[in-house]
């Protein structure tokens, strides 16, 4: 694999700023990267190469008169393609919107394309970050770069998929029910959950707003922290968007551990239907190496992970059938057969049930907030096993096994996916770290520390 | 083992299907109350009475933010 392609973004963002590499051999790296090896990965649905290369001169110019915009500027990045992006097709993996080519781009585009990134293009996503691949799909899925005969997790399959691979330094996900999450952590790459409002949305197509969260990933947390420093911001036209005082993640990233208290909640994934062995002893080494940097940490006892499940399906039913209503009852042909029927479900949803679950999210919120008293961070696995094939999922897969993403979608907090090692079949192991909401900051240290004191880094698909 | 309350007749759910406005093929309507049922399994958990303290879904009031 060539090193410009794998340069974390710090690294490379160093290396630009002294002079000592140029962005347009970064973009021709990853380029390269992408022309050699994305024909059997479809991590993008869309290649901007020429505006990409347009883009890395420009940043070049720019850098040698002096005027450096921060840490992205000349950093390749890939977009989900459910951001919008003026002028490139974004189509959200619909047959719907596949000839949609939007006037303006996403806000968080903006916020990128300002801060001098250079935007290499759209990633693949599933069908209106469903979570559903199937073949009647415009675009064909993304492989996971550990192994393509299998999935790479979604929705934002593309970004988890062409981080891992080298193909961009960062990449732009969702997460509205670990769509972030679950990719990142079958990539082996980190991936940021952000508080809820933290991020704007505008321009991003909706799956359920009241959990919809933007969210950037990248091969360490100290890369979606750098990502943050750009991204995070209030949006007066996101009705959701959070005022907050402006926060330097990328400098936090570089503090000790020393003292942070974090709560393990191991009843979730450690018992008889949970996790795979290799994922437990891989958290639990976690644990030992958290310690060692001198983080307290204590099992702690939180609501039933399916207490989260119920009142996240309810909602997110609701919601994104309300989403699609109209194209579900006028175009039901142009949507996929697995996705059709998960958003047709929300129809039969009432009114009293909807708001009986956010009550019940309000509680959960509320439990979860008591459970994590005395504690900066919760920690858990971030999955139960090995990423799944491509056979058929079951329709209604959210009816299955509880998710173990989905708690930080209901109470709205940060949480990041951290690799930490890998399976006797060479497989990646995850665990989440979440944190106080708005408390991102914390999140991002404890990954960030842990990460340096571990060799999974080191370690890339071999393409 | 009794059928919970919340569990409804495919029957029923056929009728509540066509005032959707939804075409709903016969096989679309069985799978859709399939998951139907697992959604209102979900329900059960539920706690049965709010206390006054759960009556906000807004996520900022919990966070003390209030949006603009």
């Amino acid at each position: 694999m060539s090193d410009l392609a794998t340069l974390t973004i710090a690294k490379a963002s160093a290396l630009l700023a002294r002079g000592e590499l140029k962005a347009i051999d970064i973009t021709e790296a990853c380029l390269a990267r992408i022309e050699k090896f994305d024909a059997r990965l479809n991590a993008f649905v869309t290649l901007t190469a020429d505006q990409a290369r347009a883009a890395a001169r420009q940043a070049d110019r720019e850098i040698a008169r002096g005027h450096r915009r921060g840490a992205l500027h000349g950093i390749p990045i890939g977009i989900k393609d459910i951001y919008e992006t003026a002028g490139v097709r974004t189509a959200g993996n619909s047959h719907l919107l596949v000839d949609h080519v939007p006037n303006s781009d996403a806000e968080t585009v903006v916020r990128l394309r300002a801060a001098g990134a250079v935007i290499l293009g759209k990633l693949a996503t599933h069908e209106f970050a469903t979570g559903a691949i199937t073949p009647d799909q415009p675009f064909p899925p993304a492989r996971n770069p550990w192994n393509p005969e299998l999935q790479p997790g979604g929705s934002s399959s593309g970004s988890g998929t062409a981080v891992a691979a080298g193909f961009c330094a960062g990449a732009m996900g969702s997460d509205t029910s670990g769509s972030i999450r679950n990719p990142a952590g079958w990539c082996a790459v980190s991936g940021l959950k952000p508080t809820y409002g933290l991020l704007s949305r505008r321009g991003i197509f909706s799956l359920a707003p009241s959990f919809d969260t933007a969210g950037p990933m990248a091969w360490t947390a100290e890369d979606c922290a750098l990502m943050l420093d750009v991204l995070a911001g209030h949006d007066p036209l996101d009705p959701a968007s959070a005022r907050r005082e402006p926060v330097a993640y990328a400098q936090t990233v570089h503090k000790p551990v020393t003292g942070l208290r974090i709560g393990l909640i191991r009843h979730w994934y450690a018992h008889a239907d949970g996790a795979t062995a290799d994922i437990v002893r891989g958290v639990d080494e976690a644990v030992m190496v958290l310690r060692e940097l001198g983080c307290i940490l204590e099992e702690i006892i939180m609501p039933d992970l399916v207490d989260y499940q119920a009142c996240a399906r309810i909602i997110i039913g609701a919601e994104a059938h309300a989403i699609h209503r109209r194209a579900l009852n006028e175009h039901p042909e142009k949507f996929g057969y697995t996705t059709r029927r998960r958003l047709q479900l929300g129809a039969f949803l009432t009114a009293e049930q909807y708001v009986a679950a956010t009550r019940f999210r309000r509680k959960l919120q509320i439990d979860t907030d008591t459970a994590m008293r005395g504690f900066d961070l919760v920690m858990t696995a971030n999955q139960y096993g090995p990423p799944d094939n491509f056979e058929n999922p079951p329709v209604f897969h959210f009816l299955d096994k509880p998710p173990l993403p989905n708690p930080f979608n209901v109470t709205g907090q940060p949480a990041l996916t951290v690799c930490c090692g890998f399976d006797a079949d060479g497989y990646p192991l995850a665990f989440q770290l979440a944190g106080r909401p708005f408390d991102d900051a914390t999140v991002l240290t404890a990954g960030a520390a842990y990460e340096r004191a571990t060799p999974w880094r080191e370690k890339r698909p071999s393409l | 083992m009794a059928t919970p309350a919340t569990e409804i007749a495919l029957q029923e759910f056929r009728v509540r299907a066509a005032h959707t406005g939804m075409t709903l093929t016969e096989d679309d309507i069985v799978l859709l109350h399939k998951g139907y049922v697992g959604l209102m399994r979900f329900m059960e958990r539920f706690p049965k009475d709010s206390a006054p303290e759960a009556e906000s879904a807004h996520v900022f009031k919990l966070f003390g933010e209030v949006a603009p």
